[in-house]
């Protein structure tokens, strides 16, 4: 079966030419199917207009950015602009509705992350991290589900783990599925419970060192400091320093079973002994004493209910979707989104992609580099298991998923990743000449698809191309790699 | 074109700023082996007085740190005890900003220093973050992120494409505009760096490590020495955090520390006249250890200044005359911050150009200057 296999991705790789075969036989995994997500390269349309236009814009802000043929299928889901992004917009609020085989086939070589809790720890790290790389990135450019993958990389680094520490290397595949991927479209005040009991999370903050045992023993705070400044209210939530601490006594006890048992390992459980049941004030909230392992839920539900909580979360959603300044009014209904629905993930993005803020700020904001890398996949209609190239392109520019060390995760703002700006002409240059292994597409095609020079730099740019930038395609033999470099390539 | 380097030109001061992410425990790598406070407060983790090599009569340093001894000894390392900064978040996110930022005004201490400082010789390698982002201390003016010089190129299949990308960055403008310019200036003055060399001839004997410190610094000495217009560097070293197991995690990272920094100054040789080091970190630990044989977040913690004439042999430090009972902690348990930080930094700063003035770089702050 595995020679049939291989021999048949190789005569595929050969009919498809451009890329020497061995460059990508090495490392890479199957390459089922060929871009695009829906057949062969043929014809597509692109965007004319003059600026970024409505449809373009949903394109580029609820998905990791245009495949070939994306905007001529969205386009005609509305008679008008304006209708056909809002189709679109409820489309990708549904993920569950979205038949997505093809994501799933190519993900399906990797078979290690897929394991249950215990038997990820038959796998050596190397190999965990290097599928959970690859799925986050083939997922990001082969979903059609693209909002929801959107949303998987908003909240990994919301609840940003750095998958090399310790017992997090084995425990971040789980999170990844059991916090990440279940909830991210779901309910926030079950994500953040999730996360607070995640093996990972309890390694990743210490939360599993916090526990009382005698009268001079002080709590851990390291997780209780960041639920409250990274996941929920905000550094400027509000609450104190005693605040901090009163959290951590709450969470006392709460624990997981790392490498060192033989049996049972990742099991989390509460451990009454090592709670510190006395009387706790968070926020000025009374938990009396006694409450045991119901004091997890006291906290969060206090959490939840602080006005600062959901002016946070909105805060982000905004600055993540809008502009990296979030405007205030689109904040304010979102917040409310946030306490209508208790913290409900759809109900919040329905909120903010109905706002007026939402429409205006069309390409207003910049790439950071992972997704300058998946847009770029995207753009050219690649085919990807993202071994090789795609990693090192992603490591050199520092945004590898999961591997962000410290609690806050990668900021958020495109234009502090624009030192990265060399390697990105550099991948651009790459990917169209064969030089990204694991990675395959045909620029010359794509561009006969997108109707010549000025089509495909209307594909990329998500607009009409100036006389400038099309006389800057002109003097270039290779105009593919000149749109994916160029300026216009690194806004949304 | 304008990728001249200045090799006629006498050596231009160098600043570089060492952050050790996640608040390194001042008392862990500068004990106070004269206190008897600290060993009541650290049953499990207090270094031994017997262990510790001496700095003064009170304050001793860790023997990880060994291959910094003898630079302290030579007088060119000092130590500023019970220094940080105004920020009481005890947040590594904010500590952090607060320090890179020098305070809460936007842009960078060492991006409005060289702004205050400009001159025509500035050019798109004058301020350098070795790593993959640029650090939030050299906000304010253009600088890069480098890894290494190998993989600062694009493969040139297509010689026009460069000179187009040119004309769409200018064209383009504001932060995208500014930062096309600058990629290509510096991939220009890097392409004549790695042409024109800049590896001293005793870069094997200095002693450096196989680590990313190690080898971050040493691509720093590369671009001192080819006198590439540097002017200002920052470098990391993280995973300070020592919540739990605080001697096991620090015996990894100490070593790595020393050994770096020795072997740079060895390295760079009689340059390091010109060469200013400042080692920063965002927040001290707590005084108390935690259940986990760990240190939580503090205040105050250790500066270091290396090279570029600081007058070092010495520990600086306001330290309590009853020692660091209960009775002078504040918060949690917390060293109280005696010696500003940004008095230290400000001091480094003056060596180099002496007409900036506090205000200018640390807009806001009191000023003062360590005597150091």
């Amino acid at each position: 079966m595995k020679t049939t296999a291989t021999m048949t991705r190789r005569g595929v790789l050969r009919l498809g030419g451009g890329v020497a075969a061995g460059a990508v036989l090495g490392g890479c995994g199957k390459v089922r199917a060929l871009w695009p997500r829906r057949g062969e390269l043929k014809p597509f349309a692109v965007p004319g207009g003059e600026g970024i236009g409505p449809v373009a814009h949903v394109l580029n802000r609820l998905t990791w950015g245009a495949g070939p043929g994306d905007y001529e299928r969205v386009r005609a889901m509305g008679g008008t602009e304006e209708e056909a992004a809002a189709a679109f917009v409820e489309e990708q609020l549904k993920p569950e509705m979205i038949v997505d085989d093809y994501a799933r086939a190519a993900c399906a070589p990797l078979e290690a992350i897929r394991q249950p809790v215990p038997e990820l720890f038959e796998y050596k790290p190397a190999q965990l991290d290097d599928e959970l790389t690859r799925r986050a990135v083939i997922r990001a450019v082969h979903s059609e589900r693209q909002l929801y993958e959107v949303m998987v990389g908003f909240w990994s680094d919301h609840f940003n783990i750095d998958a090399s520490k310790l017992d997090c290397q084995w425990f971040k595949c789980a999170d990844d599925r059991e916090v990440i991927r279940k909830h991210a479209m779901g309910s926030f005040r079950e994500m953040l419970r999730a996360s607070a009991l995640s093996p990972a999370m309890l390694f990743y903050l210490d939360g599993r060192k916090n526990r009382k045992d005698g009268e001079a023993d002080r709590p851990n705070e390291n997780y209780a400091r960041e639920l409250l400044e990274l996941h929920t209210m905000g550094v400027d939530g509000g609450y104190s320093q005693e605040d901090v601490m009163e959290a951590a006594r709450c969470l006392t006890g709460w624990t997981v079973t790392g490498r060192e048992v033989q049996f049972g390992i990742g099991r989390v459980y509460f451990d009454a002994r090592g709670h510190d049941d006395g009387r706790k004030v968070v926020l000025g909230v009374e938990i009396p004493a006694g409450g045991g392992a119901g004091d997890l839920d006291r906290l969060l539900d206090i959490l939840m209910g602080h006005e600062a909580t959901g002016r946070y979360v909105a805060e982000k959603l905004c600055r993540h979707f809008i502009a990296d300044e979030p405007p205030g009014g689109a904040v304010a209904v979102v917040a409310e989104a946030f306490r209508a629905s208790g913290g409900g993930v759809r109900e919040m993005l329905r909120a903010l992609f109905g706002s007026e803020e939402f429409g205006a700020a069309r390409g207003v904001k910049i790439k950071r580099p992972f997704h300058f890398v998946v847009s770029a996949l995207r753009a050219t209609g690649s085919v990807t298991t993202a071994g090789g190239g795609v990693k090192r392109a992603l490591l050199v520019m520092g945004h590898v998923p999961f591997h962000y060390p410290t609690p806050e995760g990668p900021a958020p703002e495109g234009s502090a990743w624009l030192a990265t700006l060399l390697h990105r002409w550099d991948f651009a240059v790459k990917l169209t000449d064969g030089g990204i292994g694991c990675s395959r597409n045909e620029p010359e095609k794509l561009v006969k698809c997108a109707g010549g020079v000025g089509g495909l730099l209307g594909h990329c740019f998500g607009r009409r191309a100036t006389a400038d930038e099309l006389a800057a395609a002109g003097a270039v033999k290779d105009v593919v790699a000149l749109a994916l470099a160029a300026p216009a390539f690194q806004i949304y | 074109m304008e990728t001249i380097i200045a090799e006629e030109r006498g050596p231009r001061p160098v600043l570089v700023n060492v952050f050790l992410r996640g608040g390194a425990d001042g008392l862990h790598l500068v004990p106070p082996v004269g206190d008897d406070a600290y060993y009541r407060a650290r049953p499990g983790l207090a270094v031994k007085a017997g262990e510790a090599l001496r700095l003064t009569d009170f304050f001793g340093l860790h023997p990880d740190l060994r291959p910094l001894h003898g630079i302290y000894q030579a007088g060119e390392l000092a130590v500023a005890h019970q220094c940080g900064t105004a920020d009481e978040t005890r947040s590594h996110f904010s500590a952090e900003d607060y320090v890179n930022h020098g305070g809460l005004e936007g842009g960078g201490w060492i991006g409005r220093f060289l702004h205050r400082t400009r001159d025509p010789e500035d050019g798109p390698l004058t301020a350098v973050s070795i790593g993959s982002g640029v650090s939030d201390a050299l906000r304010g003016v253009a600088a890069v992120a480098m890894r290494s010089l190998e993989e600062f190129t694009i493969p040139d299949r297509d010689p026009a494409l460069r000179g187009q990308l040119g004309a769409m960055y200018a064209r383009a403008g504001g932060v995208l505009g500014a930062a096309g310019a600058s990629t290509l200036r510096a991939l220009e003055r890097i392409e004549s760096v790695r042409k024109g060399g800049g590896v001293s001839g005793g870069v094997a004997e200095a002693g450096y490590g196989d680590d990313g410190f190690s080898g971050g610094l040493k691509l720093l000495a590369r671009l001192i020495r080819a006198r590439a217009g540097l002017r200002a560097a920052t470098i990391e070293l993280g995973g300070w955090d020592s919540h739990f197991a605080q001697t096991t995690l620090t015996s990894g990272l100490m070593p790595v520390l020393a050994r770096g920094l020795a072997a740079f100054r060895k390295d760079l040789g009689g340059l390091m006249g010109e060469v200013h080091v400042v080692v920063t970190t965002e927040f001290g630990r707590r005084v108390a250890e935690n259940v986990s044989a760990g240190t939580d977040h503090g205040r105050a913690g250790v500066c270091f200044a290396m090279g570029g004439g600081v007058r070092g042999g010495r520990v600086l430090s306001d330290w309590p005359k009853g020692g660091i009972g209960a009775d002078i902690l504040e918060g949690p348990g917390d060293l109280p911050v005696r010696l500003p930080l940004h008095h230290g930094l400000m001091a480094v700063l003056k060596r180099i150009r002496p007409e900036v003035s506090g205000e200018a770089v640390f807009p806001g702050l009191e000023a003062g200057e360590l005597d150091w």
